[in-house]
C-alpha cells in the first residue's frame, strides 16, 4: 500500500521547467561581447530526466546557471514550477562539478545547513537527515569532515545536502566530470536508483554522449557556440535502467543518434 | 566505513606524539651543545652556562633588575605582553575590518590598495622616533607601533583569504535557501577565517620584533628594556634570560593562534 501512496506524493513535488527564447551575452572590456546563448527554448516535464549535451563552450552551464538563478538572462523567460526565476532558491537543488561541501562542517552539519539557514530545523528534519545519510551510504561518516571523505562520498554527501530541501528540480552541472571512471560509474548507478525512487525532475549537463544516453529520458543537444537548441532526442530505453543496458543494441543506436546530431 | 575512519585517525595521533618527542629531543640537544660550548669557553660574560642562565632566570623572576627602580622578569613580561595584546588585538580588528571592506566595496579597495602597497614594506621600527615625538614614551606609542605593524599584514591576509573563497561555495549556500546576509556571514567570512588566522600568526612575529626594539629605544620597562639594561652592565646570563622569556612568550602566543586555527579549520587538525 505504501508504494501506491508514496509515488504520487513524490511525483507531486516534481516541477516542470519552461525556457523561452533565452539570450545571454557576456560582456568584455573594450571588446565585442561573446554570445553564450542565442534563443534557447526548452520544456522539461515534471519528473523527467533531461540531459543537456553539447560541445564545450556551448553555454550549457550558463543555461543551468540561469535556471539556478546565479546568472540572469538578457532576455527571454525561465519558469520553474509556474514561477519566474529571479534568484537562487532551495526549490531548485544544484549539484556542481565539485561537491562544494562546507569544509568546516561535518557531513551531518553540511546536510542540515539548508534547513538551519532557513530556520526550519525541526526534529522531523533531523530524523529525515539521518535517513538520507543512510540512503546515500554515509551513516557511518556522519561526523567526518569533507576532507576525510573520498571523492564519491563527498558527492553523495552533496546529494543528501540538496535532497533534504525537497527540491522540485535538481540541476546538475557535469557533477561526475572530475571523478575517476570507476567512481563515476558508481555515482551514475547511484543517481539512476535515486531517480527511480524519487522521480524528481533532473536537468543534467554533460559533454559525455554515453552518460547522456544512459541517464536521460530525453537528450537536448545544444549547437556550437553561441548555443541554441539543435535537437531534442527521445531515449527510448526502458526504465529502470542499469549499467548492463550500455551493452544492448538499443543503447548503441541511441548513442549513434546523439552523435549524428552533434556532428551535424 | 567506521573502520576506515578510525584507521586514518589512530596512526595520525601516534605520529603526532612521535613528532612532539622528536621536537623536544632536538631542543635538548641544542641545550647540551650550548652547555658544552660554555664550559669550553669558560667565560660567563661571553657565554654563560645553561645552568647559570637558569639560575639567573629563577633569581630575577621575582627580584627587580636594576635593583633601583627596576622590575622583575615577571613584571617585564607582563608589561611587554600587555602592549603586544593591546596593539595586536586593535591591529587585527582594524585589519579585518579594512580587508573585509576592501573585498566587498570596490572604491575602498581602489583607495586602500596603493596605500597598503606603499606602507607594508616599511619596517615599523622606522616609525619609533616619530611615535615617541607624537605620543611620548608611554604606552600609547608602543601600542600604536604594534598596531601599525599588524594592520597591513592582517588586511592583506583578510583580503586574500576573502578573494580566494570560491564563488560556487556562496552559490551552493544561496541555492540551499540561505539569504545573502547569511551566506556572507556563515560562508564567505567563515571560509576566510583560516587565512586570516595565518595572517595573524605572521603579524605576531613582526609585533615581537617591533615591541622589543621600541622598549630598547624608549621605555622604562618591558623585556626589551631589561635586555638593554643587562647588556649595559655585561650581565650576559640576564640577557639570555630575557631572550628565553621572549622565546617562551612567542611560543605561547603562536601556540594559541595555532590552536585557534585548528579549531577553525578541520583540515589543519
Amino acid at each position: 500500500m505504501s508504494a501506491v501512496v508514496e509515488s504520487p506524493a513524490v511525483a507531486e513535488q516534481a516541477t516542470g521547467v519552461r525556457i523561452r527564447d533565452v539570450h545571454k551575452t557576456f560582456h568584455r572590456k573594450r571588446r565585442p561581447g561573446r554570445a553564450a546563448l542565442e534563443g534557447v527554448s526548452l520544456d522539461v516535464e515534471p519528473g523527467e530526466f533531461l540531459c543537456l549535451l553539447g560541445p564545450s563552450g556551448c553555454g550549457k552551464s550558463t543555461l543551468l546557471s540561469i535556471i539556478a538563478g546565479f546568472t540572469s538572462a538578457d532576455s527571454g523567460e525561465v519558469i520553474v514550477g509556474g514561477r519566474a526565476v529571479t534568484g537562487p532558491g532551495h526549490e531548485r537543488g544544484v549539484l556542481f562539478q565539485t561537491p562544494n561541501l562546507f569544509p568546516w562542517l561535518t557531513t551531518w552539519q553540511n546536510v542540515l545547513y539548508g534547513p538551519k539557514a532557513r530556520g526550519v530545523l525541526t526534529a522531523e528534519v533531523r530524523e529525515e537527515a539521518a535517513e538520507l545519510l543512510e540512503t546515500v551510504g554515509l551513516a557511518d561518516a556522519r561526523d567526518a569532515y569533507p576532507h576525510e571523505l573520498s571523492g564519491g562520498m563527498r558527492h553523495r554527501a552533496a546529494f543528501a545536502r540538496v535532497l533534504i530541501n525537497h527540491p522540485g528540480v535538481l540541476l546538475m552541472d557535469e557533477p561526475f566530470g572530475a571523478l575517476d571512471a570507476i567512481t563515476r560509474a558508481g555515482m551514475q548507478r547511484f543517481l539512476l536508483e535515486l531517480w527511480q525512487k524519487r522521480r524528481t525532475t533532473i536537468v543534467f549537463v554533460t559533454h559525455d554522449v554515453e552518460e547522456a544516453a544512459l541517464l536521460g529520458d530525453r537528450v537536448c543537444v545544444l549547437s556550437a557556440p553561441p548555443g541554441g537548441t539543435k535537437a531534442v532526442l527521445d531515449i527510448g530505453l526502458p526504465r529502470p535502467r542499469s549499467y548492463d543496458d550500455t551493452e544492448t543494441l538499443e543503447f548503441v543506436q541511441a548513442k549513434r543518434r546523439i552523435r549524428e546530431v552533434l556532428e551535424r | 566505513m567506521t573502520a576506515v575512519i578510525e584507521a586514518v585517525v589512530v596512526p595520525r595521533r601516534r605520529r603526532s606524539y612521535r613528532r612532539v618527542g622528536t621536537g623536544a629531543g632536538s631542543l635538548v640537544l641544542v641545550l647540551v651543545l650550548w652547555e658544552a660550548a660554555a664550559r669550553v669557553i669558560g667565560d660567563p660574560v661571553t657565554l654563560p652556562t645553561v645552568t647559570e642562565t637558569v639560575r639567573t632566570f629563577g633569581e630575577y623572576l621575582a627580584k627587580p633588575y636594576p635593583e633601583v627602580q627596576g622590575k622583575t622578569l615577571l613584571q617585564d613580561a607582563l608589561i611587554s605582553t600587555g602592549r603586544i595584546l593591546a596593539g595586536f588585538l586593535l591591529g587585527s580588528a582594524a585589519g579585518l575590518l579594512l580587508g573585509a571592506s576592501m573585498a566587498g566595496v570596490r572604491v575602498v579597495r581602489e583607495l586602500a590598495d596603493p596605500v597598503i602597497a606603499v606602507v607594508r614594506p616599511l619596517p615599523p621600527i622606522a616609525f619609533i622616533p616619530l611615535l615617541v615625538v607624537w605620543f611620548g614614551i608611554g604606552e600609547t606609542s608602543k601600542i600604536a607601533l604594534i598596531l601599525f605593524g599588524v594592520l597591513p599584514v592582517v588586511t592583506v591576509a583578510t583580503l586574500g583569504a576573502l578573494d580566494a573563497v570560491p564563488a560556487e561555495l556562496g552559490h551552493a549556500s544561496r541555492s540551499l535557501g540561505a539569504s545573502p546576509l547569511h551566506t556572507m556571514l556563515h560562508v564567505r567570512l567563515r571560509a576566510a577565517v583560516p587565512g586570516v588566522i595565518t595572517g595573524m600568526r605572521i603579524a605576531m612575529g613582526g609585533a615581537w620584533t617591533a615591541i622589543i626594539a621600541a622598549e630598547m629605544i624608549a621605555a622604562t620597562g618591558g623585556v626589551g628594556f631589561l635586555i638593554l639594561q643587562a647588556g649595559n652592565y655585561l650581565q650576559t646570563p640576564l640577557i639570555f634570560s630575557g631572550i628565553a622569556e621572549i622565546a617562551v612568550l612567542g611560543f605561547v602566543f603562536d601556540g594559541l593562534l595555532r590552536l585557534l586555527l585548528r579549531l577553525a579549520d578541520p583540515t589543519a587538525r
